[in-house]
This record gives structure tokens, C-alpha cells and sequence, in this order.
């Protein structure tokens, strides 16, 4: 249980897919206007990272591994998480028009978000039990969707601040990008006690 | 409701209007779409392309003003909609998903059944979230709402200017 925690911390905070690895910097830097706006993405990109991972756990374990087909592994999870937003978009038009009228953006653009592929390869590297890298998979996407929305309110705040005219739009924006990594970083420190 | 108080606002071209005085919108496509690197897997250039996806867009507002086909019109979403939404929508079937998933993988300690249990979690989740979204839709909490004609020459309401 206490393994399983650490891992968790780990893949959302001392390994963040945005902060750490550089995953998903389309979205990090283009949905992150408004906290709302940038939540809504961070929580559809959580349950397609999420689905597509257990899907891609069972492709890897059954059917690459199985027949020594690795080497099709990245043409495989980038069918796997295409299939995975079309069925999610499919299925949210079913549950609720209204719904998809709100959030059918965000899924197209989830299909070539590198973070989804990035967590597929990374839990398949852990050699991971499914519910271990469901849960790698769940943890990575909230540390994902929690930087989107602690940029977002910075951005929303940067608004309304007076930037010099130099550093106004992507400029300032990328500034507090790295300042936030510079912070995430501290929390590496937590996996060596 | 006064405008500030709506998170997402967007630009709609009404293409129906309803005896009762509601209307049939489509949301108008910015200069950008089309134009990213998504461009051939979002399909939001519409017409030539994948054009079913903005039909598939058409949304319905209820009556109480004056509107036209062809009109231009800002519509807005509720403040907390688009996050009550989300939560609806993909957190609700993940916990289900997760719980069904976790109780197997303690009972039977066996991946592939694990894996069919989490399945069926998830697929039971969206029924859940199908009946919270026709509440919360009931409820009109979804629904978007008119707040002014577009002015001739505006492409993008001023919240989703870019900072």
C-alpha cells in the first residue's frame, strides 16, 4: 500500500508529466487561459489517459509481448489512444448532447497530446500489475491536470497584472512556466526520504 | 444574468427559429480553426472536411428574444457548468470504474478478471453519469444561454483572447 502511495506522489509531483518531462506543452500552454476551461481539459485528458492506459496495459501484455511484436508498440498505443477518444467522444454524445456540446473540444485535441502516448510507454516500461498501472496512469493525469490549473490561475492573475509590453502574451507565460518547474523540482527531494 | 458572471462565451449563427421563439445555433468556426496542428484529426474546419462535426454541434436555446436565421449571437455557459460537466462526465465513471476495478483485485487477485471488472465499472459509471447529466440538464444548469448579438466585425469574445 505505502509502495503504491509513493508511486502515485511520484508520477503526479516529483515526476510531473508537464513540469518534469516536458509532456503535453500544446495544451499546457494553449488551454490555460481560464482555470474552468483549463480543469475541463485536465479532467477529459485524465480519463482518456486513464482508459487508454488499461488498454494499452492488455495490447502490451496479450498480444505484443505475447507474440514478440514490440517493436509495433508505438504504432499500436497511438491506434489504441485514438480509438480511446473516439469511443470516449461517442460515448459522452450518448450520455448527455449537452455535455459534448461543452467538452467535444477538448477530445479531438487529446488524440495528438504527447502526455496520453508519453504514460502509455512509461507504465508499459514499469513492467506494472494492471491495477499498478491504472493507477500510475490516474496519478500521471492528475499531476497533469493539477499544474493546468494552478497555470490557469496564474495566467488569470497575469491578466490582470501589468507586464511590460516586451513580455506580454507567450513571453511572461513561459516565464511562470518555469518558475512553477523550478518549484515542482523541490519536490523531488520527497522521493529520497 | 449579466455576462461577466458566464465563463465561456462563445460566437453562434442561429440556422433555426422555433414557433415558440426558441432557436437552432451552430458555433462559428474562429480564423484559427482549421489551421493548427490538429487541424486534420479535429475536423472543426467543417464543410469539405468532416462537416457532420459542426451538425453534430447544433445546439438549441430556449425562446425570449428576437432572434433571425443568420443572426450572429454571443452565447455563454453557466459559471460552474463546464466544471460540474467535466466532473459529470469523466470523473463519475473513473470512481466507478476504480472501485469495481479494486474490489475485484482484491477478491480475485487475478489481472484479466481485474481488467473485465474494471470494464463493466466503467461502463456502469456512465450510466451513472447519463443519469446525473439528465438531472443536472433538467435542472438547466447546462443549458447555454443568449447574451447579446455579435457585433459585425467580432470573431472572439473577449475572455478567450489570448494573454
Amino acid at each position: 500500500m505505502k509502495e503504491t502511495v509513493l508511486m502515485m506522489i511520484g508520477a503526479a509531483l516529483v515526476n510531473n508529466v508537464i513540469l518534469a518531462r516536458f509532456l503535453g506543452l500544446c495544451s499546457f500552454m494553449g488551454v490555460t487561459t481560464r482555470i474552468d476551461t483549463a480543469a475541463g481539459m485536465g479532467l477529459a485528458t485524465t480519463f482518456v489517459i486513464t482508459v487508454s492506459s488499461m488498454a494499452d496495459w492488455a495490447v502490451q501484455r496479450y498480444l505484443l509481448d505475447a507474440y514478440g511484436l514490440g517493436f509495433l508498440r508505438t504504432v499500436t498505443f497511438i491506434l489504441v489512444i485514438a480509438s480511446a477518444v473516439q469511443f470516449t467522444e461517442m460515448t459522452i454524445k450518448k450520455v448527455s448532447p449537452t455535455l459534448f456540446q461543452m467538452l467535444g473540444i477538448y477530445l479531438p485535441l487529446i488524440t495528438t497530446n504527447c502526455a496520453v502516448l508519453g504514460v502509455a510507454l512509461l507504465l508499459v516500461e514499469g513492467r506494472m500489475s494492471l491495477i499498478g498501472a491504472t493507477l500510475f496512469a490516474f496519478a500521471s493525469s492528475l499531476g497533469y491536470s493539477l499544474v493546468m490549473v494552478i497555470f490557469a490561475g496564474l495566467r488569470e492573475r497575469l491578466a490582470l497584472a501589468q507586464v511590460p509590453r516586451l513580455f506580454a502574451g507567450p513571453p511572461i507565460g513561459f516565464i511562470v512556466a518555469s518558475l512553477l518547474a523550478m518549484a515542482f523540482m523541490g519536490f523531488s527531494g520527497i522521493s529520497t526520504n | 444574468m449579466s455576462p461577466d458572471l458566464h465563463t465561456v462565451e462563445g460566437i453562434a449563427r442561429v440556422v433555426g427559429v422555433d414557433p415558440d421563439g426558441g432557436a437552432w445555433l451552430v458555433p462559428e468556426q474562429t480564423t484559427s480553426c482549421g489551421h493548427c496542428a490538429s487541424a486534420d484529426v479535429c475536423g472543426s474546419k467543417g464543410i469539405g472536411t468532416v462537416a457532420s462535426r459542426l451538425e453534430a454541434r447544433r445546439f438549441h436555446i430556449d425562446g425570449g428574444q428576437a432572434l433571425h436565421i443568420g443572426d450572429r449571437v454571443v452565447i455563454g455557459i453557466g459559471n460552474r457548468a463546464l466544471f460540474k460537466g467535466a466532473l459529470t462526465a469523466y470523473a463519475l465513471p473513473l470512481l466507478v470504474c476504480f472501485a469495481v476495478g479494486g474490489v475485484a483485485q482484491w477478491a480475485a487477485q487475478d489481472d484479466l478478471l481485474t481488467m473485465a471488472s474494471m470494464a463493466a465499472g466503467l461502463a456502469g459509471g456512465l450510466v451513472v453519469a447519463r443519469l446525473a447529466a439528465r438531472r443536472l440538464t433538467r435542472g438547466g444548469e447546462l443549458a447555454p444561454r443568449f447574451l447579446r448579438f455579435a457585433a459585425p466585425n467580432e470573431s472572439c469574445p473577449p475572455q478567450q483572447v489570448m494573454q
